[in-house]
């Protein structure tokens, strides 16, 4: 049993893996998207370039359409942390973009609700509102940071029980979840991003339990957690 | 002031309250915005007279432009969209409106996009959104590497662009690059029409142009804030039209053997702090009067600029700024003045909403250039009293777009 537990931890070590690190004050503001977005996941780079209109598609070539709040808490939570500029500084880039020729203004609403709403309605559309808004009709993203960022070792590492009934009728799998880790190294948020569901549960009890070495700022980041019957 | 811009430098100024707003509908299916601008200043100098407008005694508020775009997104990829320009700046422009630009703009990938039509020419910072003063924080860019008398020789071309922002690996930040070529056509009402139009050349351009091309370089650096680029752009103008010059009416040709203008340029961009610099130089060697005379121009400009915002609304700026224009021996010496303009800038914009600003400048300028020779701010004919060593001015500018 102890060798089994053994290789399913060296399993786990050897699977998880770590897309980045970001900078994601998951609780201040979420990012929500039109259902048509396939995405399960963005990076924090990729929603920069959209928002900054260096690119209107994701790596998987859905089409993308940013919204913005025109003021806020979620809208000046946004600006810090996603795009790293003040509203005059975006505002001022945007209309460079459309004074020159060169873009077009998003649109922009005056409230989380109305956000939700035209995101809901509007194929490839893509916008943030605070993390307290409900988000009925749109699907969440969770933002991943880059490869590049400095890594964040985990100290404490908790293997998923297996429940007996699906591990004897072979069922295994892969789970997928988005994490965020607090700067003290907690997990604070588990966001289900694929696999098979009916192990997502044993998978997010057990990353729940997980310790990170301690950092400037929150981070999130996707693991993955296998699950083999055979083992 | 004349009364025109003086309404309408009241009328900016009770419209404080009034928020536009674009307008964005649909039409046939497709979402199309409408965005606007305009501004008004007033200018007022103590020795000589400035951009072309009387600017010592009580002033000068003909100092006007005005513009309106529209655009829509046809697909994913597409858009197309058209903006209409008029100023009145002195004795240039004049009230005659002119298409700035109009695009259509296919985006293939986010490295690689072009744009045909009649598009705004990207060098340094700055070139493409030089009218538009509510971008920056100073009321006049520094005239050494913008001269506004002079918007018209490198504002927009008719052809097209390839475009693109490749991100480069190992975390070395990213580089846009834009590459452009087509045909330059300048307004009659622009500063060097306006200066030869007087003695001793009294040419009459009834066309100025010719090929432009060139490309754009930025480096977005990996360090926060920091960007670097190189613009480069050669020209192959010709200028038509008819002199008195020697007496009678006759055919006048200039063409250029040699144009090209190189730029340099930084920017760093930290919390509530921006600071600019550029350096241009640009050299031209042309045949004048159907080819009896050549004639070198040979200017050098550069800049440090700083702004800071110190409250929400609220920023306050400075630039240093210094303009050579060398003489070639067989113009003649000039005076140990004359070839230059060295100038410092002090800056305060209130932005009275997210609309509408004021800012009030001082200008504190030491030369002219050769004001006989290129066009660099400072005309005889609106100096027959002869120009003066220093000038100083207070510029006060509104603006407001939607």
């Amino acid at each position: 049993m102890k060798t089994a537990l053994k290789n399913l931890n060296m399993l786990l070590v050897a699977a998880v893996v770590t897309i980045g690190w970001g900078r994601a004050l998951a609780g201040d503001v979420k990012i929500i998207a039109n259902s048509s977005v396939q995405a399960d996941a963005i990076s924090a780079n990729d929603l920069k370039r959209i928002y900054l209109r260096e690119t209107s598609s994701l790596k998987d070539g859905t089409h993308v359409e940013p919204v913005l709040e025109k003021s806020g808490s979620a809208h000046e939570a946004f600006l810090k942390e996603f795009l790293d500029m003040s509203d005059e500084a975006l505002q001022t880039y945007y209309r460079t973009l459309v004074f020159t020729g060169r873009g077009s203004m998003p649109k922009a609403f005056g409230s989380d609700a109305e956000v939700v709403a035209y995101v809901a309605r509007t194929k490839g559309a893509i916008g943030y509102v605070s993390t307290a808004t409900g988000a009925e009709g749109v699907k969440l993203v969770p933002v991943l940071s880059d490869r590049h960022e400095a890594r964040r070792a985990v100290i404490t590492r908790v293997a998923p029980e297996y429940p007996e009934t699906l591990k004897r009728l072979h069922i295994g799998g892969t789970v997928r979840l988005a994490i965020t880790i607090s700067p003290k190294g907690n997990v604070e948020q588990v966001v289900l991003l694929g696999g098979n569901p009916i192990l997502a549960e044993a998978a997010i009890t057990a990353v729940k339990q997980w310790v990170y070495a301690s950092g400037h700022s929150r981070t999130t980041t996707e693991v993955s957690v296998p699950f083999d019957a055979d083992r | 002031m004349d009364r025109r811009a003086l309404s309408f430098f009241l009328l900016s100024l009770t419209m404080t309250p009034v928020r536009p707003r674009a307008q964005d509908f649909k039409l046939w299916g497709r979402d199309v915005q409408l965005h606007g601008f305009a501004s008004q200043g007033y200018v007022h100098s103590d020795e000589n007279n400035w951009l072309t407008m009387r600017t010592q005694g009580a002033g000068s508020g003909k100092f006007t432009d005005f513009g309106a775009n529209a655009s829509m997104q046809m697909t994913d990829k597409f858009r197309i969209g058209a903006q209409v320009y008029d100023r009145n700046l002195g004795n240039l422009g004049e009230w005659h409106p002119s298409l700035d630009w109009a695009v259509a703009d296919y985006r293939f990938k986010p490295w690689f996009g072009i744009r045909g039509g009649k598009v705004k020419t990207a060098i340094g910072l700055y070139n493409d959104t030089q009218d538009l003063d509510f971008l920056h924080p100073f009321a006049l860019l520094p005239q050494s590497i913008y001269p506004t008398d002079l918007r018209d020789s490198t504002i927009a071309h008719t052809g097209g662009d390839v475009y693109g922002n490749v991100p480069l690996r190992k975390r070395l930040g990213m580089l846009s690059y834009t590459g452009y070529a087509g045909h330059r056509e300048d307004s009659h009402y622009g500063g060097y029409p306006y200066l030869l139009k007087g003695p001793p050349a009294l040419i009459n351009f009834s066309s100025y142009g010719g090929l432009q091309y060139g490309c754009d370089v930025r480096w977005t650096t990996p360090l926060k804030g920091l960007l670097a680029g190189v613009s480069r752009m050669n020209e192959d103008i010709d200028g038509y039209g008819t002199t008195t010059a020697f007496g009678p009416l006759t055919p006048y040709h200039e063409w250029s053997k040699a144009d090209w203008t190189n730029q340099y340029y930084g920017q760093y961009i930290h919390d509530k702090l921006q600071i600019d610099s550029e350096y241009r130089r640009y050299w031209r060697d042309q045949e004048i009067y159907s080819g009896a005379l050549g004639v070198q121009t040979n200017v050098r400009g550069w800049y440090i600029a700083g702004a800071y915002r110190v409250a929400k609304r609220l920023q306050l700026g400075s630039y240093y700024s210094r303009y050579w224009l060398y003489v070639p021996p067989e113009f003649g010496p000039g005076s140990e003045q004359s070839g230059h303009i060295y100038e410092k800038v002090i800056t305060g914009r209130v932005d009275l909403n997210r609309f509408m600003n004021i800012k009030v400048e001082g200008h504190f300028m030491d030369g002219y250039g050769i004001p006989g020779y290129y066009p660099d701010g400072f005309y005889n004919v609106d100096n027959p009293q002869g120009l003066k060593r220093n000038t100083n001015a207070l510029v006060v500018k509104t603006s407001f777009n939607f």
